[in-house]
């Protein structure tokens, strides 16, 4: 994984913007942030030092501050030359709140940056927390295809040289919409939740053989593309294959593993003539209603028996 | 299985032109192949792949092969990004 560093909180393409703003300690920034975690540094703040997760985040919300207001410039003194004893990693401030000009002089002097946030304290640990886990996520990257079907995120793989392209084409121009081709970055988001994006300097391209590489945005508008969508499905595409038994049913449900999240999945052979992606696309919505509980193999299947009990006691 | 690491060296890195020389070589082997760069995976037999790697010049790249012809095409590969794609 790449390594992470406070400028990212001010500066970075494709990141997510926090709106801090860096009010001293400059010096600072290209500190690396090696836990994705924060830490209140009110008990720090009270001359207790045990357990101070120094490394971590600081966070300074209204109670730190009022604490810090109170002191007398001696105990100031004291306060913040024990504090900044520790090699600290940055500091934010909450409300907007700017810190005394001692407290600014030493992390000018230590090179610890310091952030104002506009947002209130529990509001702004949400959104980081957010961010910081998405940071913090692990990830793979995979040789594969995702496109959003009716809002049914799909990931199509497969072997190069089996239609992933195409089959993206076809489905951009049925109105569904691309995040990305060939390259899918996965995240782990939640112990539940992968979440694909395409890399920041491919984004939205695709490459069509015998046309060579198109840019999808351009060529189709804003609306057939998306940044990232969650992947609710897997379909691998393959060469038809005689000697190979594909599923005729659809009563057993297979799993793909992604990070070691089990992901719907499903194999659709591909042959000329096979219209796919209008296969994909029931695929796709047969997902939604097996999601909200609706099993049409399965029901059928009830259907056949019930009928079978009651017309073979006849 | 085989594997080898090679440094790029071009001053360009990997574009467009070179990614697409390594991709129409990839395609005549049957087996897979994969280029790994600071541990991403990339499919060599898909142009976009290659280039999401971002390789530049200086760049550590592994290539990875696995099946028929793979250390035919491992050494086609690591040849061509060391002779800067003069082949």
């Amino acid at each position: 994984m790449r390594k992470l560093t406070v400028r990212y909180f001010i500066e970075g393409e494709g990141r997510i913007d926090l709106q801090l703003r860096l009010f001293a300690g400059a010096g600072g920034l290209d500190k690396e942030i090696k836990y994705g975690e924060i830490n209140r540094p009110g008990l720090a703040l009270a001359g207790f030092f045990d357990y101070f997760a120094y490394d971590r985040i600081q966070i300074f919300g209204q109670g730190e501050t009022a604490f810090m207001n109170q002191l007398s410039c001696e105990q100031k003194m004291k306060t913040y030359s024990d504090f900044f004893s520790y090699d600290l990693l940055c500091c934010i401030f909450t409300h907007d709140y700017v810190p005394d000009k001692l407290f600014l002089e030493f992390a000018e002097k230590k090179n610890v940056p310091i952030f104002l946030s506009k947002r209130g304290t529990t509001r702004f640990i949400t959104l980081f927390v957010h961010v910081i886990d998405e940071i913090f996520a692990e990830q793979v990257t995979l040789h594969a295809t995702l496109v959003d079907v009716f809002g049914v995120g799909v990931l199509l793989t497969g072997k190069s040289g089996v239609g992933k392209s195409e089959t993206a084409l076809e489905l951009i121009e049925r109105g569904h919409r691309l995040v990305a081709d060939d390259m899918v970055i996965v995240k782990k988001i939640d112990e539940s939740l992968l979440m694909g994006a395409g890399s920041e300097i491919l984004k939205h391209h695709i490459e069509i053989r015998g046309i060579g590489i198109v840019n999808v945005r351009e060529i189709f508008g804003i609306r057939s593309v998306r940044n990232r969508k969650r992947i609710e499905m897997v379909i691998l595409l393959e060469e038809w294959d005689s000697a190979k038994e594909y599923d005729r049913l659809g009563l057993d449900d297979k799993k793909y593993s992604i990070l070691d999240i089990e992901v719907p999945y499903i194999t659709v052979p591909v042959r000329p003539g096979r219209n796919i992606p209008i296969i994909i696309e029931t695929a796709a919505l047969n997902q939604r209603l097996k999601k909200i509980g609706i099993n049409s193999a399965r029901e059928l299947d009830e259907k056949i028996k019930k009928w079978i009990m009651t017309e073979g006691q006849k | 299985m085989v594997e080898k690491d090679v440094i790029v060296n071009s001053d360009a890195g990997i574009h467009a032109r070179p990614a697409m020389m390594i991709v129409r070589e990839a395609m005549k082997y049957p087996c897979d192949v994969m280029l790994i760069k600071d541990s991403v995976e990339a499919d060599a037999k898909s142009i976009m792949s290659v280039l999401g790697l971002a390789i530049i010049s200086g760049s550590k790249l592994t290539i990875r092969a696995h099946g028929e012809g793979e250390t035919e095409l491992v050494d086609y590969l690591i040849n061509l990004i060391e002779k800067d794609f003069r082949v």
